[in-house]
Formats: C-alpha cells, structure tokens, sequence
C-alpha cells in the first residue's frame, strides 16, 4: 500500500515534466513559419493542389471564371485544426491536448524519412515510431545489461584495490570509453567486421556466398527499411511487396506480435534470424557501454570505498567472517542503492547516443528516424518532435523504473 | 630545498613573512598542493599545455597554412609494390591491382569489372586514380586515400606526416592533409569549446545563484525548468533546435550578426557565416545551463547560511554585494570541475553532428575546422572504404580514422583526468 502512494507521488512528480518537454515543443513548433507546421501536421501538401498550403491563391483555382485572390479553402480549415487562428494560451491547450493524446502529426515527404521508409509516406508520426521502438529498447535492454555486467564487478574490484594497477587500469579504460567519438568507435568496429567478412573469409562478388540468382547487397551509404549491421547479405533484386524489404532480413517476417525484432523471429520459430538479430544487436550495445560505463563505475566505486569504511564491515572481518563474503554479501549488497540511483542517469545518457549508434549501425531505431528527419534539406518536424517527445518519455519513464526499484530495496525512502 | 610541511597547517603552504595571502589565493594554493600530487591529473594538464601550445603556435605562426589540397594537384603512385604508395590489397597480402572500366547495374553496387595487371605509374588527379596510358576511362571510382608519408618526391601537395583525408561529395572530392589540417583545427577546437561550454556555464551560474539566494517559488520554478531541460538528452536537444533555428533563422535577420567580414588565419569570414556560426554556438549554450545551474543552486544553499553572509547583511550589504562578492566566488568550486569535464566532450559532439550531417545546415565546417569534425569526415571515408570493400579492393585508411580521434581523444581525456583530479583535491573526504 505503501508502495502504491510512492509510486502515485513520483507518477505526480513526472507529469508536470512531461508537459514541461511538450511546451518546449510547442515554442520551437510556434517558431517555425506556418508552411512547416502544416506539412508537420498533415504530411507534404496534395502535389495536385495549385493553391498547397498558401494562406490565398487566385480565385480561379476555387470558383472557376472569378479574378482576384481568394482565401485558401484548405488553409483555413488546417489552420483551424491547429488552432493557429486562435490565441496562444487557447492553442497551447489544443497542442498539449494533440501531444497526449498521441497526435503526433505525420510524415511528410520531403525528408530522408521519406527515402528510407518509403512505407511511412503520409503515415501517422505515432504509428511509424511505434515501429521503430521496439529496436531502440532491445538496444537499450542490452546495453543497460553489459552495462550493469561491467561496471559493477569492476567498481567493486576497483574499491577492494584502491589504488593498485587494478584500479587504476579500470579508471582509465572507463575514461577513455568516455573520450572515444562514438561514431569513431562504432565506424572502427564496423571497419574491421567488414574488413574480416570481405578479405579473410573471401566473402566478395567474385566468390560468393549467395545462391545463384542471387546477389551480394552489400552496404552502400544509403539506408534502406530494416538494414541493420552489418548490411550486407544475399539479395534477389526483387523487394518482398507485403513488407517492402529484402527478404533475407528478419523484419520480413509474416507477422510481428510484438515488434521486438529479436522475439518475433524466435516466436516464428527462426532461430537462426533471432541469434542473426541478437548477434546484430551486441556490437552496437557494447560501444553504447564502453561510452557511458565510466559514470557507474566511478560512483559503484565510490559507494564502495564508503561502505567498506563503516564500523559493521570491520565487525564481519573481526568475527573472522571470509573477506570475499565480506565483499560480495556485507558491502556489496548496501552500495547497491547508490548504483541504483546513478542508473538512471546513465540511462538518460547513453539514451542520448542512441541517434548516433543507431545510425553507425544501421538500425532501425527511434534516434535514426530522429536523424533521418532532421537531415538538411528536408526537415520532417513532425518525426523531429515526436522522437523528442518519445525520448523523453523513454527517459523519464526508466526514471520512474529506477525510482521504484530503489523505493523497494531501501524501505526508507518509501517510508520517509 | 622545499621547507619541512607544518603539519598542523591544512594547507601545506609554507610560511612567508608579510601579508597573509588572502583566503581565497590560500585555497587556491591548497588546490594547487593537492593537484601537486595527483599523476594522472598532472598528466593531463601537461596534455592540456601542449594542446593549447600548439593552437597558439598555430594561430600565431601558421596563419595561412594550407590544408585543403584541391584536387587539381596530381599525385603520383609509383606503383603498386612502393610501400610510399599507401596502397596494399589485403585480400592477396600483394599489392593490389588496379581496377579498370567497370560498370554497375541499376541494382545497387554490383559492379563487374577486368582486373589488369598494373603499369608502374599511377596519378591522383581530381580525387581519383588515373594510369598514363588510359587516361580518362581508366578510373577507380571510390576515392583513394594516401597514408602517412615524407617523401616529398610522393606528392606534389607536400609532405603527408600523417596522411590524407579525402571527402567525396556527388562530383567532386576534396583532398585534405591531416597533420596541418590538425594544426589549423587545434586553435579553434579550443576557442569553440571553451566558449560553447563559457557561455552555457555562465548562464547556469546566474540562475544557479538567483534559484539558490531568493529561494522560495523562484527556486522552485527555476528548479522545475532545469529537471524539464535536463529530461531531453543534450545531443537530440541540439539536433532539434538546430534544425528549427536553421529554418527559423534564415527568414529572421539578426541584425547584430551582420558585421563586416572578419579576417582570421587566412580566412575571411563573411557575414553569411556568422549567423550559423552564432547560431550554432548560441543553440549549444542554450542546452549546456541546466546542469551547472543545479550545481550552483546546490552550493550557493550551503553558502548562503555561512556567518559571513550573515556578517556582510548585518553591515548593510546589499543583494548585489553579497551576490557578487561572496555568493559566486564561494560557490564557484564546483562550476571549474564540470566546466573542465565539459569542455572535451564538446569536440565529440560537434563530431557527432558533422557525422550525422549538420556540417552544411548550421556549422560552416569548412572555415571553422576542428578536430571533431576532422574526425567526422575521416568516417565519411570509412564508408567509402566499406564500398571499396565490397568491391573487392580493401584499402584500409586506418591513419584517416587514428589521428583526428587520436587528437579528439587527448583532449577529452585530459580535461577527464585534470577534473578528476580537481574534484580530489577539492573534496576533503576524498582527499586522505
């Protein structure tokens, strides 16, 4: 019961954050002419259309055989939906209310959105993250996993050998995961998967893996639906029509229950495409981890230094209990609250790197649509603010995640 | 000989005679004590001297360095079997052969082409590879790149120390030597970084002062602010409001960013690239605040209830007074060490969005490179590099991706170790 009024007060605590992040977006969204709020809205104008999104167009194009301008019939009416002839408190409301209610907009067709997901064309912004989701959190899952792996034993190891080559060398591993470009990291990574698939295993045009009729598609700098790394594999030259992908690649599946790329293809009994996916997934999750390890492990270390100093540790060793007890049970469990509470921040963190690794790596997560859209030349706003807005409730609902666990393992903080 | 440390003195200063250094200078001096001590912290800072030694030599001696090659100039290969060549196929362990008059379907990169066995010359004209005897048909049609070389004999563009860069767009590629293109970037990584992270550090420090002074519903208000901006991750913030102003701007003229051109190292710096330049700069600060404004605010709390502050307001201080003269410099700890910390990652980000192609939306990158960039583009050629592989002719371009990153990671790595190092010194408990 407890647990449940904790729980309301941080959902309490969230919302005004929320709206916080959506009002950003809607003084970003008020600064753009109006043109680009429309296509953001309603997707590109109709190409048929003389009079597109212009506030007035000659009267011809409304009443056949009148001169002049007239009004734009569809301007108004889009503009009313917007409420952008209302005043501004009265249009905020109508976006805070588009926002929760997931009317997103949707995607236009000017951007590279519009190349690469040519299935997305005039598709609500909401339904084609929702795609791209279920990428993001396995990456997310998994890093956040090699993270914890990594960066506690490391932590603790350091603090027990404070000091000592040990620590140091994990202090400066960790530093330097820090410094290391990502988009370096990711592309040196990518560089020597190429290189050992092309030149070691003898995988190139001329000797190919592929079946005959078949071709090597390899990748070539541009992005396509479901390519993920390393973009390459046996290809028919014909796109399967249902999905629009090749078919060698695990989103063309019959059917996607979930939308996790990884479960679908194991539920459809493709193990080898869910390891293939698996296997896909872990490079790119471990350069997020070796990115954003050093912060945990700094603060794992620290909370351990503290612990290990405290009166009731001394006790366990007086009392002659073994010291890797000591460690693993008496310490190690209570600087767990600390770890608890940094992961949050960490999460927040590498969630930030996810358009760069997404994108290094070909996959098809939120953070690319982000990235996709905002290329120049054709911003998409509408996936521009809805990646935003989907972030941030990525974020602040691990936050909430992390907050719970922490209420449940210290029964101050949900008692206090 | 170095005086015996009093022990009872917490400084470790040794004593002067005359006037006692006032207190702040003695913090300083303790900080510096314990910085003394710290390897890696010294470590970094020797890395930080360097950098900032090279940018002013380079600033100051090398203004006209050149460092774009157009791709007029004209390299010549002598063969495929001189290691100078910066050729070598990985797939025989041989130098490679020369790949002639190949065409590709419509079907994306498959490519049939005739291997011949190479003549003993080669030229790198207009970013790609000709042979004498075939001239214009005989092409490759991805970018070669040149590995570290001094021969001068090798290129006509000079000495290549650290190699070349070459970047690609649709019809023509740009040829870039990396050792002076690190030294014509080192001055602006450093001016960019230190202002981007200044200004949003400064603006963090003002509302920091004011949430934590006034307290009350301005705190609480304030406070709200920052948790929403800290809420959104600081690269996906930048991504959507460069892309905003980036429309936005443009229809706006800022009149104060219309200026007459401005010349630096070389280049002149017409008023069309001030308005991205300030723009860019102006939309990195405007996410960079929150944090330290949270640092501050928690300082100044503890420094707001010294004796001092109550001493100052019983003489009769105003808000301004106590503010500026005791509030922020006792408070200001804190904003060094993650001003420190701040200003390595900002390279990486600037990378980040060349990578990810804001080079041409906001950041003109061709008059103001640095070193994040440079290592942005060294990726851009690792693509090419994939491409290359994939055809069959692995040329790894390791040098391309080694040497920016490698400045890039110094950088960052030093001001990690500098702030670690300064958060030791300046956190008693930490101290021992």
């Amino acid at each position: 019961m407890r647990m449940l009024v904790y729980v309301i007060r941080r959902l309490a605590l969230i919302v005004p954050v929320v709206i916080g992040v959506m009002t950003i977006v809607f003084v970003l969204i008020n600064a753009l002419p109006v043109y680009y709020q429309l296509v953001a809205a309603y997707g590109n104008p109709n190409p048929h259309d003389p009079c597109s999104y212009n506030p007035t167009c000659p009267c011809g194009e409304i009443y056949p055989g009148e001169k002049g301008t007239c009004p734009n019939p569809v301007y108004v009416r889009l503009t009313h939906l917007l409420g952008l002839d209302r005043p501004v408190y009265e249009r905020y409301f109508v976006y805070i209310y588009h926002a929760f209610t997931f009317q997103w907009g949707t995607v236009a067709n000017v951007s590279a959105v519009q190349a690469s997901y040519s299935f997305a064309r005039d598709q609500p912004v909401t339904k084609f993250l929702g795609e791209m989701l279920p990428s993001t959190i396995e990456l997310a899952a998994l890093s956040l996993i090699i993270i914890l792996a990594i960066a506690i034993p490391l932590g603790n190891l350091g603090a027990v050998n404070r000091n000592r080559p040990i620590d140091q060398a994990s202090r400066i591993v960790s530093f330097s995961g820090y410094a290391i470009p990502p988009f370096l990291l990711g592309s040196f990574v990518l560089m020597g998967v190429y290189y050992l698939l092309y030149s070691h295993v003898g995988f190139d045009v001329h000797t190919p893996w592929c079946p005959s009729g078949e071709v090597l598609y390899a990748f070539n700098g541009q992005s396509e639906l479901t390519g993920s790394w390393p973009a390459a594999g046996c290809y028919s030259g014909q796109l399967s029509i249902a999905t629009n992908c090749p078919t060698w690649l695990s989103n063309c599946l019959v059917s996607h229950p979930t939308g996790f790329p990884t479960y679908d293809a194991f539920y459809h009994g493709q193990y080898w495409l869910g390891l293939d996916t698996l296997i896909r997934l872990i490079l790119p999750a471990l350069v997020v981890a070796y990115g954003s390890i050093a912060i945990l492990l700094r603060f794992v270390r620290n909370s351990m230094l503290e612990v290990m100093n405290l009166d009731y540790i001394r006790t366990a060793r007086a009392k002659g209990v073994p010291e890797s007890r000591v460690i693993s049970k008496h310490a190690g469990r209570n600087s767990m609250n600390v770890t608890v509470t940094v992961l949050g921040l960490t999460f927040a963190g590498f969630l930030g790197g996810f358009p760069i690794i997404e994108d290094v790596f070909y996959l098809n997560g939120v953070g690319r649509a982000l990235v996709l859209a905002a290329q120049p030349g054709g911003f998409d706003f509408g996936v521009i603010f809805g990646s935003t807005i989907l972030f941030t409730y990525l974020i602040v609902s691990a936050n909430l995640i992390v907050d719970v666990l922490y209420a449940y393992l210290d029964p101050r903080v949900r008692l206090g | 000989m170095a005086e015996a440390v009093d022990p009872s003195q917490v400084s470790g200063v040794p004593k002067r005679l005359g006037r006692r250094p006032s207190p702040r200078i003695a913090q300083l001096k303790r900080t510096w004590y314990f910085l003394r001590r710290n390897t890696l912290a010294m470590v970094g800072l020797g890395i930080l001297v360097v950098i900032g030694a090279v940018a002013l030599y380079a600033a100051v001696f090398l203004p006209n360095i050149s460092w774009v090659q157009m791709p007029v100039m004209c390299a010549t290969d002598y063969g495929p079997d001189n290691p100078l060549s910066g050729w070598s196929n990985s797939s025989t362990g041989a130098n490679g052969p020369f790949t002639l008059a190949y065409t590709c379907t419509n079907v994306p990169y498959v490519c049939t082409y005739e291997v011949v066995p190479p003549p003993n010359a080669a030229q790198f004209c207009g970013g790609q590879w000709y042979k004498t005897p075939y001239s214009a048909q005989s092409f490759v049609s991805y970018p070669s790149a040149i590995g570290p070389t001094i021969n001068l004999a090798t290129l006509k563009g000079g000495p290549m120390p650290l190699g070349s860069l070459t970047l690609s767009a649709e019809s023509s590629t740009s040829f870039y030597n990396i050792w002076p293109a690190l030294l014509r970037g080192s001055d602006w990584s450093l001016i960019m970084s230190v202002s981007i992270v200044g200004i949003g550090a400064t603006v963090g420090l003002f509302v920091g002062v004011v949430a934590g002074y006034y307290g009350g519903v301005i705190d609480d208000a304030l406070m709200r602010l920052v948790d929403i901006f800290l809420s959104i991750p600081i690269i996906l913030f930048i991504i959507v409001l460069i892309a905003v102003l980036s429309v936005t701007v443009r229809s706006v003229a800022i009149p104060p960013f219309t200026l007459a051109g401005w010349h630096y190292a070389g280049y002149t710096i017409v008023p069309e690239l001030w308005t991205p330049l300030f723009t860019a700069i102006l939309g990195f600060a405007a996410v960079w605040w929150p944090l330290y404004a949270r640092l501050v605010r928690a300082q100044v709390l503890t420094v707001r209830e010294q004796k001092y502050i109550e001493a100052a307001k019983a003489s009769g201080a105003r808000n301004g007074r106590i503010l500026f003269k005791h509030i922020i410099p006792n408070s200001v700890y804190p904003v060094f060490i993650q001003f420190s910390l701040d200003v390595g990652t900002v390279p990486l980000l600037i990378g980040a969005l060349v990578y990810l192609g804001f080079s041409q939306a906001l950041l003109p990158t061709e008059y103001f490179p640095e070193w994040g960039t440079l290592a942005a583009w060294s990726v851009y050629d690792m693509q090419t590099f994939v491409l290359s592989c994939s055809l069959g002719l692995c040329v790894i371009p390791w040098w391309q991706l080694f040497f920016p990153g490698l400045a890039v990671f110094l950088f960052a790595v030093s001001v990690n170790l500098l702030s670690d190092g300064l958060r030791d010194a300046l956190d008693p408990r930490l101290r021992r």
